[in-house]
């Protein structure tokens, strides 16, 4: 741009109601439209990577909860993986049940959070109540399961720590049907809306080409009509084996992406009810570790590993050079992709569309800054 | 002399009584949020959290005045007296009941029966932008700004169809008097509807109401504060009792507002089907007639709330263009079809 | 870079505005109504989604990660050992155990023939991943119900041995005590030998003969099936 004084400057962030966590965009403004918009990133930049260098390989579990803390138990999932194929553990199936249902009730949690704060953003504030309550009950598992709720800590290199609850089912019958219920409300509430439809449909689309160069996964991939889904793609653990759709958008605009996660959340729904199917077939006293030493120490050499993370392809590159410490981790958080577009997608818009934008691509600064 | 005594009396009641409305707003706005939301909302201070406005009030009294460095400092005390003056003043003339007879003396339940009552109203309707804009202006702050734009240009929109939805009543009464609109909205017509302006105008309506939530800076038209969007709007700056004005100062114009809706739409004090004159006494139908005015007032400041908590906000450009592109062109056909059918009746 | 072009396509009742909008209020009312009449109930908690905090209190899961305690054992003796076995997995580094022998006429107090001198942990820096409790070969570390750890003075967040002994006691009392967690089934043959982690926690398992039985009572008829 060729003069910047000719337009109004305006600090959004990284103080601001609608920045979630701490991000900042400084964005030049022509009235109310945006002429230029320049994300600032590393507000919240604690050397993820650098610490994982000083940590034992289990130690790493609990730093990847603070990634992207709505949906930690898929952080940790994910690095767990990567050490596992490293290693070239495979995981007993009664564990990688337990890991898939987890990450699902993440995932809708997750979802929920982030069509709740979109709300949020665009004036609506009580469907983020009606969906938090919800997720409130997730985290009410997450805490019967192994005592945290936010921060899990899930899992273990090789398998899980504990089995499901004993009161699982019941619970997440009940569940089932708030999750239901608070969806249907929520889609009352936003999706006819004419309010609504005006303020999402149409705003900040993008092209798939666009998407794909520059390199968006997850639910804001597929909102621009690319039906990628890791879970299907690359599926790993038991994924393949379950029957569930992966939701596409058309236009990549704000809408397609509230609409991609809410139906996300109906297909997490199913695979959670066929895993839960299959977990009960499985024997009680069913492996849930495979045969991992006390001190891991996998032998040289590099791996990546990615899984469906609510958010997009979270990967984690692991290279080892054979100590009981991690040569390298490197994390590619879906976020830091979808965030390079940001000022592409906002340009010519304005500034409430930021907004909306911001919630919609949902980044977590914790994910973005690492 | 003693009419002087007497109009003081009903300036002092009818302050007290917006002021107590605007307090007791307050809570109602956050308990029925809450209730609204599936959770329970101030509850600790007195009973049912009653005592909370209170509470609020003395939080806001005792915080520390700050008036930022670099803020055009006589503005920035001028913006909430400006903004909740003419709010107040809105008040003399709307009728708050019809009439109550003490000591052998009719007093008519209303500060100021002004004959041009209308144009008034619709004047000190326009006041009250300035009061965000200066307040907005003065700050120095973007956000501030922009939110004062923001609530120039939507007040300014939105004064026109507001306008126009009042001139359309105007012309099926035939008068400027808020009184007289009130007296004549008695009994029926069409032999089974109340003779309400709802039923005469039901258009004018929608767009009175939709305008009048515009004009209050309620959501879905928030702009000027939207919370996300320019953290505050005009009142970023704002804090100690200078934000309590302006917080203030909201509810008084909802219950103006409300009192309009009322007056214009809703048949003022009367009931539907029922002469309350002709059982009640005459001190005690000037309490009743008070008492239906202001229950009539309470259900539109319910769904002020109400509406609040359940759609999302505008944008700027759609405030405007369902401003300019809607609402005012359905004004003008409104008002229109109203002037065609008073000329082929009369 | 052609940002694509969207169509809107409204349906007429999505068009007018108001008919969703007052479908909309139609939801809302729901609520507001359920909940006014919930709130007139005189027993707490009748709005399911809030804890009137301090005095009605959301109960918190029997494995809850909260304060730590420093178990003893049925004979009232400390059950640590003081190998500072938590202190190395602590990705936090917020343990420090200084070891030394039990001395001589104080056996009865300690279950081992050492114990932990000094044993402190810095709940600034704690991350309550629990790992702490995992390793510990004697179960004599456990995270328990207390989450309330807020002061206002930085040096009584540094959890000194009579204060974990304090929560345990703490614990004891309200009955919030809980099994030592149930070591998983490992691939291969059953937990028996020392060498793997979760094995190691097995001779805990041992000492508390309540958690084993039940879980093996729970296993055969599954496995029957």
């Amino acid at each position: 741009m060729s003069n910047h004084d000719d337009y109004v400057k305006i600090n959004i962030g990284p103080s601001h109601p609608a920045m979630h966590g701490t991000l900042r965009v400084v964005a030049y403004t022509d009235g109310e439209t945006i002429v230029e918009a320049d994300p600032e990133i590393g507000y919240l930049h604690r050397g993820v990577e650098k610490l994982g260098e000083h940590l034992s390989y289990h130690q790493f579990i609990p730093i990847t909860d603070r990634l992207n803390y709505c949906s930690a138990i898929c952080n940790n999932v994910s690095y767990e993986m990567a050490v596992e194929k490293l290693m070239g553990v495979s995981v007993p199936e009664k564990a990688q049940l337990v890991r898939i249902i987890m990450m699902e009730l993440a995932r809708i949690a997750d979802h929920q959070v982030c069509i709740g704060i979109l709300g949020v953003d665009l004036g609506a504030f009580t469907p983020f109540f009606y969906l938090i309550i919800q997720r409130e009950e997730i985290y009410e598992i997450f805490e019967h399961y192994n005592g945290a709720r936010l921060t899990n800590t899930f899992g273990r290199i090789g398998g899980v720590e504990a089995d499901l609850p004993a009161d699982f089912e019941q619970r997440w019958k009940k569940l089932k049907e708030g999750i239901a219920r608070a969806n249907d409300e929520t889609d009352k509430l936003l999706t006819h809306n004419r309010i609504w439809m005006d303020r999402t449909i149409g705003v900040t689309a993008f092209s798939p080409e666009d998407a794909l160069a520059w390199g968006f996964t997850g639910p804001c991939l597929r909102a621009c009509g690319v039906k990628r889904d890791l879970r299907k793609d690359e599926p790993y653990y038991m994924y393949s084996s379950f029957d569930f759709e992966v939701p596409v958008g058309k236009y990549g605009d704000v809408f397609d992406r509230y609409m991609v996660r809410m139906r996300e959340m109906e297909e997490s729904v199913k695979i959670i009810d066929q895993a839960l199917k299959l977990y009960k077939e499985m024997p009680s006293d069913a492996p849930l570790m495979a045969k991992v030493p006390k001190i891991i120490k996998p032998p040289a050499g590099e791996v990546y590993s990615a899984i469906e993370s609510p958010n997009g392809e979270l990967g984690f590159f692991i290279k080892s050079d054979g100590s009981d410490k991690p040569y390298r981790i490197k994390i590619r958080p879906p976020c830091y992709m979808i965030y390079q577009a940001f000022p592409e997608m906002v340009k010519g818009e304005m500034i409430a569309d930021l907004i909306a934008c911001l919630s919609s691509l949902n980044i977590i600064a914790g994910e973005l800054d690492r | 002399m003693n009419d002087l005594i007497i109009t003081l009396i009903k300036v002092v009641f009818i302050w007290v009584w917006v002021l107590l409305i605007a307090v007791v707003m307050t809570w109602v706005e956050r308990r029925g949020a809450a209730m609204i939301q599936d959770r329970p909302g101030p509850n600790r201070a007195g009973p049912f959290g009653l005592l909370q406005p209170l509470a609020d009030g003395i939080k806001l009294f005792t915080k520390e005045d700050i008036i930022p460095a670099k803020a055009k400092k006589l503005l920035f005390i001028l913006g909430p007296i400006l903004f909740s003056l003419p709010a107040f003043s809105a008040y003399a003339v709307v009728p708050f009941g019809d009439k109550i007879v003490l000591g052998g003396k009719e007093i008519i339940l209303q500060v100021a029966d002004v004959n041009v009552g209308f144009l008034y109203i619709v004047a000190l309707g326009s006041m009250a932008v300035y009061g965000i804009v200066v307040g907005g202006w003065a700050s120095n702050n973007k956000y501030s700004i922009l939110g004062g734009l923001r609530a120039t240009a939507q007040l300014i929109s939105y004064e026109v169809p507001w306008g126009l939805a009042l001139l359309a009543i105007v012309l099926v009464y035939g008068t400027f008097s808020l009184r007289e609109i009130s007296l004549a909205q008695q009994g029926t017509f069409l032999g089974i509807l109340p003779n309400w302006g709802v039923f005469k105008q039901p258009l004018g309506f929608i767009l009175f109401i939709v305008a009048a939530y515009a004009e209050a800076n309620r959501v879905p038209f928030d702009l000027p504060e939207a919370e996300s969007e320019i953290v505050s709007g005009y009142h970023t700056e704002y804090g100690s009792m200078r934000l309590g004005l302006y917080l203030f100062g909201e509810y008084v114009n909802l219950c103006t507002l409300s009192a309009l809706m009322v007056t214009f739409f809703f048949g003022a004090w009367h009931l539907p089907y029922i002469d309350m004159a002709s059982f009640l006494g005459p001190i005690s139908y000037g309490i009743a007639s008070f008492l239906v005015f202001f229950l009539k007032v309470s259900f539109f400041l319910w769904l002020f709330v109400w509406v609040r908590w359940t759609v999302p906000r505008f944008r700027y450009d759609q405030v405007m263009g369902l401003g300019w592109k809607a609402l005012i062109p359905l004004g003008l056909l409104n008002l229109f079809l109203t002037a065609l059918a008073i000329q082929l009746t009369i | 870079m052609a940002k694509p072009v969207v169509e809107k396509r409204y349906k007429l009742s999505e068009q007018v505005y108001l008919w969703e909008l007052i479908k909309g209020m139609g939801l809302t009312w729901k609520h507001f109504i359920f909940n006014v009449k919930a709130s007139f109930r005189p027993e707490p908690h009748t709005i399911p989604t809030c804890w009137q905090y301090p005095e009605d209190r959301r109960p918190i899961a029997p494995n809850f990660r909260g304060a730590h305690m420093l178990m003893l054992d049925e004979e009232g003796r400390e059950k640590c050992v003081g190998c500072g076995m938590c202190a190395k997995i602590c990705p936090a580094n917020c343990i420090t155990v200084e070891n030394a022998k039990v001395p001589e006429g104080e056996e009865g107090k300690y279950a081992g023939k050492t114990y932990s001198k000094t044993f402190t942990i810095d709940w600034l820096r704690c991350i309550f991943c629990g790992f702490c409790e995992e390793n510990c070969p004697k179960g004599a570390l456990m995270l328990g119900p207390e989450y309330e750890l807020a002061r206002y003075i930085p040096e009584e967040c540094m959890a000194d041995k009579s204060m974990l002994l304090a929560n345990f006691h703490k614990a004891k009392q309200e009955g919030k005590l809980r099994p030592p967690r149930e070591p998983v089934p490992v691939v291969g043959a059953a937990a028996k030998s020392g060498e793997e982690k979760p094995a190691a926690s097995a001779d805990e398992k041992g000492e508390k003969p309540a958690a084993k039985p039940k879980a093996a009572v729970k296993a055969k008829p599954k496995a029957a099936k």
